[in-house]
């Protein structure tokens, strides 16, 4: 890895016209043909603002996607949606229901992988919603056990990320923002990602944000992935002095961006928090990057933050001497 | 006859368009295109609907939905002096989150929180509504304390505002109060820390009926010692908190429960009768005529036409007590 990488957590956005589209779609107005060209559209907007802006790693940035989890439910069998249900402040989402036995049919996300990839030299992400927040976000009228839903999604989604990384994929992100749900049930956590990682080659990423970090700190080294992706920002970067204490044992993606926030941080702010994570971590094993994915925000305000982001990060760079 | 009632938030949306008054209205605000009024005047539509919802269900004390409410702490929070209002943190483990309250002074009351939307709510309906607030020690502990440095001091001065906040429901005619304390289910060590806090709250309660609602998980550990609290009536989720049961079995109850028998997280359908059957059993050692039946916490974690479902699954529940099978 090089020194600082930069890259992000996922989704972004979606452009005016995909957003106008998708919803004349839901109405059966726009037909599935014509929403995807558009969501190729934006897809390939979105990595050519990568590329411009020099982000090294990059995202199909999830115009394709409602929800993180109900994406991989529309995907999946035995699974169904439910009704709007909040998830903050105005924010709703249609939460996945799991009516029967979990199967994966096809493949959820690797057609869109190969889209991105093939369209830039630099890595493009494989993106996985993990077993423990898909089976945390779910309602469940078959299982009634947690731990066994947790893993029957843990199985689908270790052919999810075999298919992924045969599909040339040489990062793998497993999103986990219920890691923190219930701290008595991190050994669940470490349990079903530890079956979606296994055997894997590619670099392996678990992504978490606004959690109680202190109660689930002493779990971190023991994920089974090679990176931990963190919200750092949000939280005013509180888990600095635990980091002091129990030094992480991993790489490590440190949040600089209050994706939650309108506001565009200035690059003196973003510079200090990377050298407030800089003097902590190693720089070859330290990626900056938002604190959760961007698609909350809008296009402008999503590709102002992340034009401060890199500018900052090449400023640090650059004073430390950093290739 | 066994009473029903709800433990406080209600779906603000639903999946039809009249039914997302209130999400449209501040996505206006959002944009500036719609002024607070706006947004405030669509809350109350949604209040309207929401007891209508619950009058259909003929439950006997209802809420607002507190649909005005952006998270539960930071609603209170917001109203106090001394606190500001920070980050999203994840919400117990439910996957919603709250804007973390972080106390940087002495936290004092500042004038009436929740005395103009109780007012509101109790002209919308025949049926009582009860006020919704979220416990002193709750709101210690999940708050991000720069100030006193120790729980229980923070705790104590949420609970002095809080108490004046009481007063004023009071004063507007409130007869029914319920204090949320869900950090019980994951502290059950701050349990003296609720019987002084509660104390402070229930010294102003004056001749309303106050209610110490607890969700997310059990009480089993500390249930005898629930039983002493000074309150009228003691909430127990016994769903996701279904090892108080045998504690109920085992010790009854003098005062009056709020049995949360119905899932409020899960979209899964109860059969009433088995639901009857199961409070039936405990008729021997509480008594059902002075109890209410409820979800197992609030409903707002449930798509809306689920939510109606399962006041409908209450009700007939209710019947099936009260006809004694």
């Amino acid at each position: 890895m090089t020194a600082l990488e930069t890259t992000t957590v996922g989704s972004f956005p979606k452009p005016d016209y995909l957003l106008s589209a998708r919803a004349k779609a839901s109405k059966g107005v726009v037909k599935p043909a014509a929403l995807r060209e558009l969501e190729e559209q934006a897809t390939s907007e979105w990595l050519r603002f990568q590329e411009d802006v020099g982000l090294d790693v990059l995202v199909d940035g999830e115009q394709y996607r409602g929800d993180m989890a109900t994406y991989f439910a529309e995907n999946l069998e035995g699974m169904e949606v439910s009704g709007l249900v909040r998830s903050y402040g105005n924010r709703y989402y249609k939460k996945p229901v799991i009516v029967g036995e979990l199967r994966r049919a096809r493949p959820v996300s690797v057609e869109w992988f190969r889209f991105a990839q093939e369209r830039t030299e630099k890595s493009v992400k494989g993106m996985i919603t993990g077993p423990y927040t898909m089976m945390d976000w779910s309602f469940d009228e078959h299982y009634g056990s947690r731990t066994e839903a947790a893993l029957a999604f843990a199985r689908l989604l270790h052919d999810e990320a075999r298919d992924l990384e045969a599909a040339g994929a040489k990062i793998i992100q497993v999103d986990e923002p219920a890691l923190s749900a219930r701290s008595d049930e991190l050994p669940l956590v470490v349990k079903a990602v530890g079956l979606v990682t296994k055997g894997l080659e590619a670099k392996t990423v678990l992504h978490t944000c606004y959690g109680n970090y202190e109660d689930i700190y002493p779990y971190f080294n023991r994920l089974p992935v090679d990176q931990l992706d963190l919200e750092m920002s949000n939280s005013s970067l509180d888990l600095l002095d635990r980091f002091r204490r129990d030094p992480l044992k991993k790489e490590i993606a440190f949040g600089v961006l209050d994706v939650h926030s309108h506001v565009i941080e200035t690059r003196a702010q973003v510079v200090d928090r990377i050298e407030k994570a800089l003097s902590l971590f190693d720089p070859q094993k330290l990626v900056i990057d938002p604190d959760c994915g961007l698609k909350t925000r809008t296009v402008d305000e999503a590709k102002a933050k992340l034009e401060v982001m890199v500018h900052a990060t090449r400023a640090v760079k650059s004073e430390h001497g950093l290739a | 006859m066994v009473r029903t009632t709800v433990v406080g938030t209600y779906p603000r949306i639903g999946d039809t368009s009249e039914e997302q008054v209130l999400r449209r209205a501040i996505a206006r605000f959002d944009k500036d295109e719609a002024s607070e009024a706006d947004v405030r005047a669509a809350e109350r539509e949604v209040v309207k609907d929401v007891l209508r919802e619950q009058a259909a269900a003929h439950v006997d004390v209802v809420t607002d939905g507190q649909v005005s409410w952006y998270d539960s702490q930071s609603h209170i929070a917001r109203g106090l002096a001394g606190v500001e209002i920070g980050g999203l943190v994840r919400y117990f483990d439910t996957n919603t989150y709250y804007r973390q309250p972080i106390v940087t002074g002495p936290v004092t009351w500042k004038g009436p929180i929740l005395v103009d939307e109780g007012q509101f709510a109790q002209g919308a309906s025949k049926a009582p509504v009860k006020a919704v607030l979220t416990g002193p020690v709750t709101l210690a502990n999940l708050a991000l304390d720069r100030h006193y440095g120790k729980t229980r001091a923070l705790a104590a001065a949420f609970a002095e505002a809080l108490a004046e906040d009481i007063a004023a429901l009071r004063t507007a005619g409130v007869q029914h109060i319920q204090v949320d304390e869900p950090i019980l289910t994951r502290r059950p060590e701050d349990l003296s820390l609720v019987a002084d806090t509660l104390g402070t709250l229930a010294a102003r309660k004056g001749s309303a009926e106050l209610t110490l609602a607890t969700y997310f998980g059990d009480v089993a550990t500390i249930y005898r010692g629930l039983l002493k609290l000074p309150v009228d009536v003691l909430g127990l989720d016994l769903v996701q908190g279904s090892k108080t049961w045998a504690q109920i079995e085992r010790h009854g109850a003098d005062g009056p429960l709020s049995l949360g028998i119905v899932d409020a997280r899960n979209t899964k359908l109860e059969d009433p009768k088995a639901l009857a059957a199961r409070v039936l059993e405990l008729r021997e050692r509480v008594d059902l005529d002075h109890a209410y039946l409820s979800p197992s916490n609030g409903l707002e974690f449930l798509p809306r036409e689920r939510a109606r479902q399962k006041l409908a699954v209450l009700a007939e529940a209710a019947r099936c007590v009260g006809g004694g099978a």
